[in-house]
C-alpha cells in the first residue's frame, strides 16, 4: 500500500510543506475556456506545477472547477495547452487519464450499489483488479464496516468518503479533488487532509476548497483565482509577508463563504 | 501483437464492468419489480380461458389451439410490444444517471473510451431486457400449464422466443442509447417521439411487407409482427391475425398452429433485424457528450436549438403569469418553464379532441415529479401544509393546466359531451399526478397514456369502454363513472405511497 491509513493525527509541518522533488509534471500555457455565451470560465491562465498540494482558492464563479475539469480532460480548453509530462493532454488525454484520480464537486454514487460494488466498478474502469487494494481504500476512508451496504442508505459524509476512495483507488500520480471535505465532520476532515498531505509529498494534488484552513495547513502552493484569472500563486509562507490589500479582501470573502 | 490483445482484453473488461453495474442498478430498483409484475399480470390476462369466449390468438376466423407454439408466439409478440414501449422508458436513463450522480465525470477522467462506454451501456440494456424477457417467458410458459390444451413443449416454446425476441431487444437497447446521446432527443420531446417511431415502425413494416410487396420492410419492424404475419399468410392464405384476449367465433373449430417455421430465410431475416439498429450506436458515439459540462447542459435541457428559440420567443408572453397561491404559482411554473405549452393551449381551441388530450398529457407529465429532478423537494416540504398535501397540490396544479387546455373544447362539446370530457380530463390529470408521484419520473405516465391514447384513437369509438373522454360520443354513464373511479383510485394509491414514504423519512 502506497500510504498508510492515518488516524486523524496532524502531519508534521515541515513534511507537509517541503520536500517536493518531483520532476516537472503539469504545465498550463495560456489556457482559456470560453463558453458559448461569450463569457470566460478561465482566462489566459499559465501555471507550472511540479508536485505537492496545490490549493485553489477563490470565490464562487472564479473558475476553479472549470480549471480542474480541463486538467481532468472532462472539458477542453478553447485556447492554450495543458501539458502533462511532455504530452499535450488536449490532444492525447490518455496521457493524464492513465494516472489520474478525480473527485468532482457534488459527487453522488449509485444508490443501488453497495460501497464495495461501486468501488470495484470504478476500479475495474481504471484497470485495477486487486481486491486487496479496494478493501484497503474502504478501510482508509473508514467505510470497511459498511462495505456491503447499499449507498442509498449512506449519509452525505459517507458518500463523500466513498468519492475520495474511488479517486485514490488507482494510486494516482495526479489527484484532482473539488471541494473534497464538503459534508465531512471535523475528525474526517482532518483525517482526509492528512491523507492528501501524505500523497502530496510524493505526487501532485490539486485541491479546490472554500475552507481556508484546509489549504493553509497542507498546501505547498496556493493559487488564488478570480473571474477566471490566476491572481496569485505563492507558498503559504510567502502569503503572510505579502499581505496586500487584494489578498486580504480575498481571504475575507472566502472566510465569509466558509462561515 | 501481445499489446493489442492486452488492450482488447482491457477494453472488454471495461465495457463488461459498465454493463454489469448497469444491470445490478436496474435489478435493484423498485420500478423494475413493478414493471415485471405488470407484465406477469398481463401474461395471465392475455391468455384467457376459451370458455369465456375470448382467446389469445386468432388466425383468420378460427382461434388457435392453446399449445406451446401458439402461446409462445403470441405472448412473445405481445411481450415485444410491451417491452418495446415500457422497456425503452425503463432503460433510457443509463447515461443521464451518470450525469446526475457525477459518476460520468469520474468515468470521463479515466481511460475508458467513449465507444467502450456506449457499448457497455448498450450491452447493459440488452442484458437487462433479455433477463426481463426471460422472466416473462417463464411466466408465459406457466400459462401453457394453466390454460394449455396440449402438453407443454419447452423447446418449442423457447424456439418461438429465440426467433422473435432478440431483434426487438437490440432495437430498444440501441435506440435508448441513441436518444440519450443526441441532445435534442434526450428530453420529453424524445420520449414522445420514440413512441411514434416504434408504433410507426411496426405499422409501416407490416403494411409495406404484406400489402405493398416490399419484403425488405420486415427489417424495419422491431416486433417481428410482419415476419410472423407473412409466414402465416403464406401458409393459411389469410392476412388476419389477432393477438391478445379477443372474442372469437365458437362455431369455428380451433386451428392447430405449429409456430414459426425455421427456414434459412427466416433465420437470416431475424439475424439481420438484430444488426439493423447497430449503426445507430455509431451516431450515439458521435453525439455522446462524454460528460463535458458544457455539452451535458444542452442535453439536460433536452431541447434542440429550434425548440429553445421558440420557447425563448414565447417567454415574454408568460411573464404576466404568476400566482398568489401555491396552486396557481405551480401551474404558472408549468407554462413559464416551457412556454410552448401556451401555444398548445391556444391551438387546443381549434384542434380535434384526441390531439388536445395528447398535448395536455405531455404538458402535465412532469408536474408531480419535476421537484425531484430540480432538487427542490426539501424546499417544498418546508412550506406550510405542502408537505402533507403534496399529491393534492400537484393534482390541482395540473388541473389548472387542464382547464386552460379544455375550456374552449368543453364549450364546443356542448351539454351532452361536457360530462364525459370532465371525467376524461380528471382521469388524465389524476393518472399524470399519481404516476409521477409513484414513479418519480414523467416517462411512466407518457408511455402508459400514449399507449392507451393510441388504442383509443385506433378503436375510433368502436368500443364504448375505450371512449374515456367522449371523443366519439360513445361513452356511456357507466364508462364515464368507471374512468372517474379509476382516476380516484390512482390518486388514493399515490397518496398512500407518498404518506408511507414520508413516514419512512
Amino acid at each position: 500500500m502506497p500510504f498508510s491509513p492515518l488516524r486523524g493525527e496532524k502531519v508534521a509541518e515541515g513534511r507537509m510543506r517541503g520536500g517536493v522533488h518531483s520532476p516537472r509534471m503539469l504545465t498550463l500555457e495560456h489556457v482559456s475556456k470560453r463558453f458559448r455565451a461569450g463569457n470566460y470560465g478561465v482566462r489566459d491562465l499559465s501555471l507550472t506545477l511540479t508536485g505537492g498540494v496545490v490549493g485553489l482558492l477563490g470565490p464562487n464563479g472564479a473558475g476553479k472547477t472549470t480549471l480542474m475539469q480541463m486538467i481532468a480532460t472532462i472539458t477542453r480548453p478553447t485556447e492554450g495547452r495543458i501539458v502533462f509530462r511532455g504530452e499535450d493532454v488536449t490532444r492525447k488525454p490518455e496521457a493524464i487519464r492513465r494516472t489520474l484520480g478525480y473527485l468532482p464537486q457534488d459527487f453522488d454514487a449509485y444508490d443501488n450499489l453497495t460501497a464495495l460494488e461501486f468501488l470495484s466498478y470504478i476500479a475495474a474502469l481504471k484497470g485495477i483488479r486487486d481486491r486487496a487494494r479496494i478493501t484497503a481504500m474502504l478501510e482508509l476512508v473508514n467505510l470497511h464496516h459498511v462495505a456491503n451496504r447499499v449507498v442509498g442508505g449512506f449519509s452525505g459524509g459517507m458518500r463523500q468518503r466513498l468519492g475520495i476512495a474511488q479517486a485514490l483507488v488507482n494510486d494516482p500520480d495526479i489527484l484532482i479533488v473539488d471541494e473534497p471535505t464538503a459534508g465531512l465532520d471535523p475528525e474526517e476532515r482532518v483525517r482526509f487532509r492528512n491523507v492528501l498531505a501524505e500523497i502530496g509529498f510524493r505526487k501532485l494534488v490539486i485541491l479546490s476548497t472554500h475552507i481556508v484552513s484546509d489549504v493553509e495547513s497542507i498546501a505547498t502552493q496556493i493559487a488564488i483565482m478570480r473571474e477566471g484569472r490566476l491572481v496569485r500563486l505563492a507558498t503559504p509562507t510567502e502569503l503572510p509577508r505579502l499581505e496586500d490589500a487584494y489578498l486580504s479582501l480575498m481571504r475575507a470573502e472566502v472566510l465569509s463563504a466558509e462561515s | 501483437m501481445a499489446n493489442s490483445a492486452l488492450s482488447t482484453q482491457h477494453s472488454a473488461l471495461r465495457f463488461l464492468a459498465i454493463a454489469k453495474a448497469d444491470v445490478l442498478i436496474r435489478f435493484r430498483r423498485a420500478s423494475t419489480v413493478v414493471v415485471f409484475l405488470i407484465l406477469s399480470a398481463l401474461a395471465y390476462l392475455w391468455v384467457p380461458d376459451p370458455a369465456t369466449g375470448r382467446a389469445l390468438m386468432q388466425i383468420g376466423k378460427a382461434r388457435a389451439l392453446y399449445n406451446s407454439a401458439a402461446i409462445g408466439v403470441a405472448t412473445a409478440l405481445l411481450g415485444t410490444l410491451f417491452v418495446g414501449l415500457a422497456g425503452f422508458y425503463v432503460v433510457s436513463n443509463a447515461i443521464r444517471r451518470d450525469a446526475q450522480t457525477r459518476c460520468g465525470s469520474i468515468i470521463a477522467a479515466t481511460t475508458v473510451r467513449s465507444g467502450e462506454y456506449i457499448l457497455g451501456k448498450f450491452l447493459g440494456n440488452v442484458l437487462f431486457l433479455a433477463a426481463f424477457f426471460g422472466g416473462f417467458m417463464l411466466v408465459s410458459m406457466a400459462m401453457v400449464v394453466v390454460r394449455g390444451e396440449a402438453p407443454l413443449e419447452p423447446l418449442i416454446f423457447l424456439k418461438q422466443y429465440l426467433l422473435i425476441v432478440p431483434p426487438p431487444i437490440f432495437y430498444v437497447s440501441a435506440l435508448a442509447i441513441l436518444f440519450e446521446s443526441v441532445p435534442w432527443l434526450s428530453g420529453r420531446f424524445g420520449d414522445v417521439l420514440y413512441f411514434f417511431v416504434f408504433m410507426a415502425g411496426i405499422g409501416f413494416a407490416t403494411v409495406a411487407a404484406l400489402e405493398g410487396g416490399m419484403a425488405w420492410a420486415v427489417y424495419l419492424d422491431p416486433s417481428a409482427m410482419s415476419s410472423v404475419l407473412m409466414q402465416i399468410s403464406a401458409a393459411t392464405h389469410t392476412k388476419s391475425l389477432s393477438i391478445g384476449a379477443t372474442n372469437f367465433d365458437a362455431s369455428q373449430p380451433p386451428l392447430v398452429y405449429h409456430g414459426i417455421t425455421l427456414t434459412g430465410g427466416m433465420l437470416a431475416q431475424r439475424l439481420l433485424s438484430m444488426l439493423v439498429p447497430l449503426p445507430l450506436l455509431l451516431i450515439a458515439r458521435a453525439s455522446f457528450h462524454r460528460f463535458d459540462p458544457v455539452r451535458v447542459k444542452v442535453a439536460a435541457k433536452g431541447q434542440g436549438k429550434w425548440l429553445s428559440r421558440i420557447n425563448a420567443m414565447l417567454k415574454p408572453l408568460t411573464r404576466w403569469l404568476g400566482g398568489r397561491g401555491p396552486v396557481s404559482a405551480d401551474a404558472a411554473m408549468t407554462i413559464t418553464s416551457a412556454p410552448l405549452i401556451a401555444l398548445a393551449i391556444i391551438g387546443s381551441a381549434f384542434a380535434p379532441m384526441p390531439f388536445v388530450f395528447a398535448a395536455l398529457a405531455i404538458a402535465i407529465a412532469d408536474v408531480s415529479c419535476r421537484d425531484q429532478r430540480a432538487g427542490t423537494v426539501a424546499l417544498i416540504r418546508s412550506m406550510p401544509r405542502l408537505r402533507e398535501r403534496f399529491v393534492w397540490w400537484k393534482l390541482a396544479s395540473a388541473g389548472v393546466i387542464a382547464i386552460a387546455f379544455l375550456a374552449i373544447p368543453a364549450v364546443r362539446a356542448g351539454a351532452r359531451g361536457v360530462i364525459p370530457l370532465i371525467a376524461g380530463a380528471f382521469f388524465v390529470v389524476a393518472a399524470a399526478t399519481a404516476l409521477g408521484v409513484i414513479s418519480g419520473n414523467a416517462k411512466t405516465f407518457i408511455v402508459v397514456f400514449l399507449s392507451f391514447w393510441y388504442a383509443v384513437t385506433n378503436d375510433g369509438g368502436a368500443s364504448p369502454a375505450l371512449d374515456f373522454a367522449g371523443f366519439y360520443g360513445k361513452a356511456t354513464p357507466a364508462v364515464v363513472a368507471a374512468y372517474a373511479a379509476i382516476g380516484a383510485g390512482m390518486l388514493a394509491a399515490a397518496q398512500l405511497i407518498y404518506a408511507l414514504r414520508l413516514r419512512r423519512e
